[in-house]
């Protein structure tokens, strides 16, 4: 190949302005987590240390991905979705049963959740199957096939563990990254047609009664204050309670005096909002949105059609995770067990994350190659 | 084969396209995050605010203190005391087979008893509430039990303020006691004393007496703490509390009231019921009142002991009181009426006078019966007076002279003069429950019997007897009239009302309700009366000739009150003879000193066959004793000096 490669250093070609903002949330992160764990009657002081742990394997997955060609995935992407498809199998089998479902493979050192991986794995099949494609236009119903089926495979598999809320958040990534490379507008609209119609049926034989419970209570929090809506009630006590600046590290009394629920990892905004107001939410979301766009950015920016996918799908990963965690602490959203990336306690969710965002980085890294 | 190509225009405008939409949905979504957050943190910040505050913060309750009782001398006569008692919290009970079995070696309750105590709260109130294992420890309980904390986590021993009397039964209806108030009244309650107190279930009000009747004034008002908890109410070991502090509101004790009661005499009264002679200890109550309405002493016997009501009474206890025959609740002094008997008396002697139809001097005929229409009526005496005047008549209670004194009078005029001193209606003392006697006329019988009064019917009443009913309070009221010539007090038993520091908030005065004036019924006339009534005892033929008291003289007036109407076969049969029930009330109403009186003492025993054996001795024993120990310690505000024979 003769074309000229811009002479810039290893260290140079490291998306800088990715890194700080991860970083940055990241120390938010710790932040927050300390001041939920300090108190010495917690029962939680280790967490904050573990964390350190997780965030140091992820800083080095992120860096490692990083140099990675991330071509290598797209390569060994179906040989993934295999392992992790029986990895998932056997989840349904011998998992360990948390809060009614079979989620979980117990590995020692942490609890292996392969319906998580599936989110990353399916990105790169996506990234894989439509990079192929020679143009930008609409796809056909027949090129839908393929990837629909890749989709839907797990998708079933994880409903019946049962965990709805996992299986939606593939659903809405994925039809993210499919909308995102055009699909026909009428295809669309049977889509959205089809979707309105079995939701009758997928609401009386599908949805299992605390799921159901959750939806109605998403729309009236009031209907079971102690039950299904005591998290949002609580959570959105804490947030609003912070009013502008908010009541200071470590003196949210929501959070400290633990009326706040799962504070640790999936209401760990509501303990942000609490104690940092209103300025320090909003510094938080757009550092989020920052991010998000540096994906999307990159994505553009980057030489190949794998390239583009893989940084949209991870940038859409970002945003929904964002998005529906945010939007559930603040009752806009039904509870959805997901973590808020980057500030939520828990090695898979932060390895996760990290992957993604490795990626992105990688891409860009590599977008001076060619 | 990778796409290493040179993006095509083409391919540049669908990428400008899709950065468009991607960006809106940024914006979007940004947006709506920001927005809700607006919405929560801004426009509802402080209303959720404060429901974090409500959150955290777990108001507790402080007792306040409830006034105490003293005597006119400040001796205590109602006072508070803390009580001790086990609490098992559910929620942190860790081994409560083991805790109970511990504890119960202790306390001596059975271990499956505080097993079920404990279960039985967890699933009424909820696993957070404190359980009441055991109320009114002694020290040595919780010495070991504070042991047994060491090993068991929630365990707690509180402290509540509890009433106490120290007097015990006497003068449990003149105190009263406490009790939980119930439902019904919270509403009224708070109605009334709003806004100063506030009512709600579980509170302790006053059940009787003056405990009741003072309850705005005893009652104090219960501040609060405001604890820091977590989610499962567990104090907060942190000091997240520095942010916002919380000013606790101190409790307000009660005021205090300063009885007019003598506590000493109130001692000697009681005790005089105590009796060993023949008769024994005497049922029914006394009240001594000074000539101004202060009273002294108030028994009612039997009693109760208002202590067990702090200590929680059972149903069973409850009940025996209830249907107690001697009527131990009775507050007998204003809650029990009985006919007068011959202490009605002096009321037909005092018409006579005023209407003409006698003199002091004027000498009537007392055989030993009068035969009148188709009936005979009887003296106690079977030899009968002869020809008396009224101080001999009053001496020996001659029956006969005022049977002819009633038969002249005529219903209307005895009642009449009986209204007079305000017979047949409340004294409106401040006690509960107070009845109001009944002095009956000919328009009423009419009225309500539906029949004529019969003339014959005169002279029953004229000797206290048929349809006139009177508490012994009233008669204390009638008595100390014919001593101060014709004033009706009012009786009371507050003089005042302090605050915690001593400070004086409100006095009583002494109050005549209204006085006979020399129109109705002359000045004379009363002394003639009071000269009369000391012959009943100074006399040597007095009704009450026994009980004399070398210190002072007393003047008085026996009484028998008929519980049955007797046929003349049985009308002599020895009283003590007959089934309790059927036995006659005594009485004995005394003022003293005779010539100059300054107290007044009104006794009624239930069933002890005559006021002579039954009350006298009990009126003696404290007229006695009061003007022995008391006049030197100047308590009277009349003179010194001792009374001329």
């Amino acid at each position: 190949m003769n074309i000229q490669e811009p002479k810039l250093s290893t260290i140079k070609k490291l998306n800088w302005s990715l890194i700080i903002t991860i970083v940055t949330l990241l120390i938010i992160g710790l932040i927050n987590l300390h001041s939920i764990s300090h108190r010495a009657d917690s029962t939680t002081t280790h967490l904050f240390y573990l964390q350190l742990i997780w965030i140091f394997l992820g800083m080095s997955v992120f860096l490692l991905i990083s140099f990675i060609n991330y071509h290598i995935f797209i390569r060994i992407a179906y040989i993934l979705y295999g392992l992790n498809l029986t990895f998932l199998i056997l989840v349904s089998f011998f998992g360990n049963v948390l809060s009614g479902s079979r989620r979980w493979l117990d590995l020692g050192l942490f609890n292996y959740q392969p319906s998580e991986t599936f989110k990353i794995i399916l990105i790169f099949i996506l990234a894989r199957i439509l990079s192929t494609k020679r143009s930008w236009r609409a796809m056909t119903l027949t090129e839908l096939i393929k990837p629909l089926c890749f989709i839907l495979i797990p998708v079933l598999l994880i409903i019946s563990q049962p965990d709805l809320g996992t299986a939606l958040m593939i659903l809405i990534i994925t039809s993210s990254i499919i909308i995102f490379a055009k699909v026909h507008k009428n295809i669309l609209l049977y889509f959205i047609f089809f979707i309105l119609s079995i939701s009758p049926i997928a609401w009386h034989f599908v949805l299992k009664d605390y799921q159901k419970n959750r939806i109605l209570t998403f729309i009236s929090p009031g209907r079971d204050p102690r039950g299904t809506g005591y998290n949002t009630i609580q959570s959105k006590i804490a947030i609003g309670s912070g009013q502008f600046l908010g009541k200071g590290f470590q003196k949210g009394t929501q959070s400290q005096l633990e009326f706040l629920p799962e504070r640790h990892t999936d209401f760990i905004f509501s303990v942000l909002s609490e104690e940092h107001g209103f300025v320090g939410s909003i510094v938080t979301i757009l550092l989020f949105l920052f991010l998000i766009i540096i994906g999307f950015h990159t994505a553009f920016q980057s030489k190949d059609k794998v390239g583009v996918f893989l940084c949209v799908g991870m940038s859409f990963y970002m945003f929904w995770h964002m998005f529906i965690n945010i939007g559930m602490t603040m009752g806009v959203l039904p509870v959805v067990g997901i973590p808020l990336p980057l500030l939520s306690y828990g090695g898979s969710s932060l390895l996760t994350t990290m992957t993604a965002l490795g990626v992105i980085s990688s891409v860009s890294y590599r977008r001076y190659l060619f | 084969m990778r796409e290493t190509l040179p993006r095509m225009e083409e391919e540049l405008q669908e990428i400008i396209h899709r950065w468009k939409w991607v960006s809106w949905i940024m914006v979007g979504a940004g947006l709506i995050l920001i927005s809700r957050l607006w919405y929560l943190q801004i426009i509802h910040g402080e209303k959720l605010r404060k429901s974090s505050e409500i959150n955290r913060l777990k108001e507790t309750k402080i007792q306040a203190p409830r006034g105490l009782i003293f005597d006119r001398n400040n001796k205590i006569l109602v006072d508070n005391f803390l009580d001790l008692k086990l609490t098992i919290t559910p929620q942190y009970i860790n081994n409560l087979e083991e805790a109970a079995k511990d504890i119960s070696t202790i306390i001596q309750i059975a271990p499956q008893h505080i097993m079920e105590k404990v279960k039985t709260g967890e699933k009424k109130y909820g696993p957070f509430r404190p359980v009441i294992i055991k109320k009114h420890l002694t020290l040595n309980q919780v010495v070991d039990l504070k042991f047994l904390q060491w090993d068991y986590t929630g365990l707690d021993i509180q402290t509540t303020i509890i009433r106490h009397y120290p007097l015990n039964q006497n003068g449990a209806h003149l105190f009263g006691y406490l009790g939980e108030i119930e439902k019904n009244q919270i509403l009224s309650f708070n109605e009334k004393y709003k806004p100063r107190l506030h009512f709600q279930s579980g509170d302790i009000i006053g059940k009787s007496g003056l405990e009741t009747i003072w309850e705005h004034e005893l009652r104090g008002i219960d501040g609060f703490e405001f604890v820091e908890v977590d989610v499962h109410n567990r104090k907060s070991i942190s000091n997240i509390a520095g942010l916002w502090s919380f000013e606790p509101k101190k409790p307000i004790p009660g005021r205090n009231l300063i009885l007019t009661i003598d506590k000493d005499l109130q001692e000697k009264t009681y005790s005089s019921f105590l009796r060993k002679d023949k008769i024994g200890p005497r049922y029914g109550s006394a009240v001594v009142m000074k000539n101004n309405g202060e009273i002294l002493a108030w028994v009612s016997y039997p009693s109760y002991d208002p202590n067990i009501f702090s200590m929680g009474l059972s149903t069973a206890k409850w009940m025996n009181l209830v249907y107690d025959p001697t009527k131990p609740l009775i507050n007998k002094v204003i809650q029990e009426h009985y006919a007068p008997g011959s202490t009605f008396k002096p009321i037909i002697a005092l018409a006579a006078l005023q209407e003409g139809l006698i003199t002091e001097q004027t000498l009537i005929e007392s055989p030993k019966e009068l035969v009148f229409g188709r009936r005979t009526y009887h003296d106690y005496r079977k030899t009968g007076h002869g020809p008396i005047n009224l101080f001999s008549a009053i001496e020996r209670s001659a029956n006969v002279f005022f049977y002819k004194l009633g038969i002249e009078l005529g219903i209307d005029k005895i009642a009449k003069y009986a209204k007079l001193f305000h017979l047949g209606q409340k004294t409106n003392i401040k006690l509960d429950g107070e009845i109001a006697g009944f002095i009956p006329n000919s328009q009423w019988k009419k009225k309500h019997l539906g029949e004529a009064w019969q003339p014959g019917e005169d002279l029953v009443h004229a000797i206290g007897q048929g349809f006139i009913l009177v508490t012994p309070l009233q008669m204390a009221i009638v008595y100390n009239a014919i001593a101060t010539s014709g004033n009706i007090v009012k009786p009371f038993i507050v003089k005042k009302i302090t605050d915690i520091n001593n400070k004086e908030i409100k006095s009583f005065k002494a109050k005549i309700s209204s006085t006979i004036n020399n129109d109705q019924i002359a000045k004379e006339h009363f002394k003639t009366i009071r000269t009369a009534l000391k012959k009943v005892v100074h006399g040597s033929d007095g009704t009450a000739r026994w009980w004399k008291i070398k210190e002072v003289e007393m003047a008085g007036k026996t009484g028998t009150s008929q519980v049955i109407a007797f046929s003349k076969e049985n009308i002599h049969d020895k009283c003590q003879k007959r089934p309790l029930k059927q036995r006659h009330h005594g009485w004995f109403v005394a003022i003293a000193p005779a010539e100059k009186p300054e107290i007044t003492v009104s006794v009624l025993t239930e069933h002890s066959c005559s006021g002579s054996s039954g009350s006298a001795p009990i009126a003696r024993d404290i007229i006695h004793w009061y003007f022995k120990n008391k006049k030197e310690n100047n308590i009277s505000s009349v003179s010194n000096k001792p009374a001329k024979i």
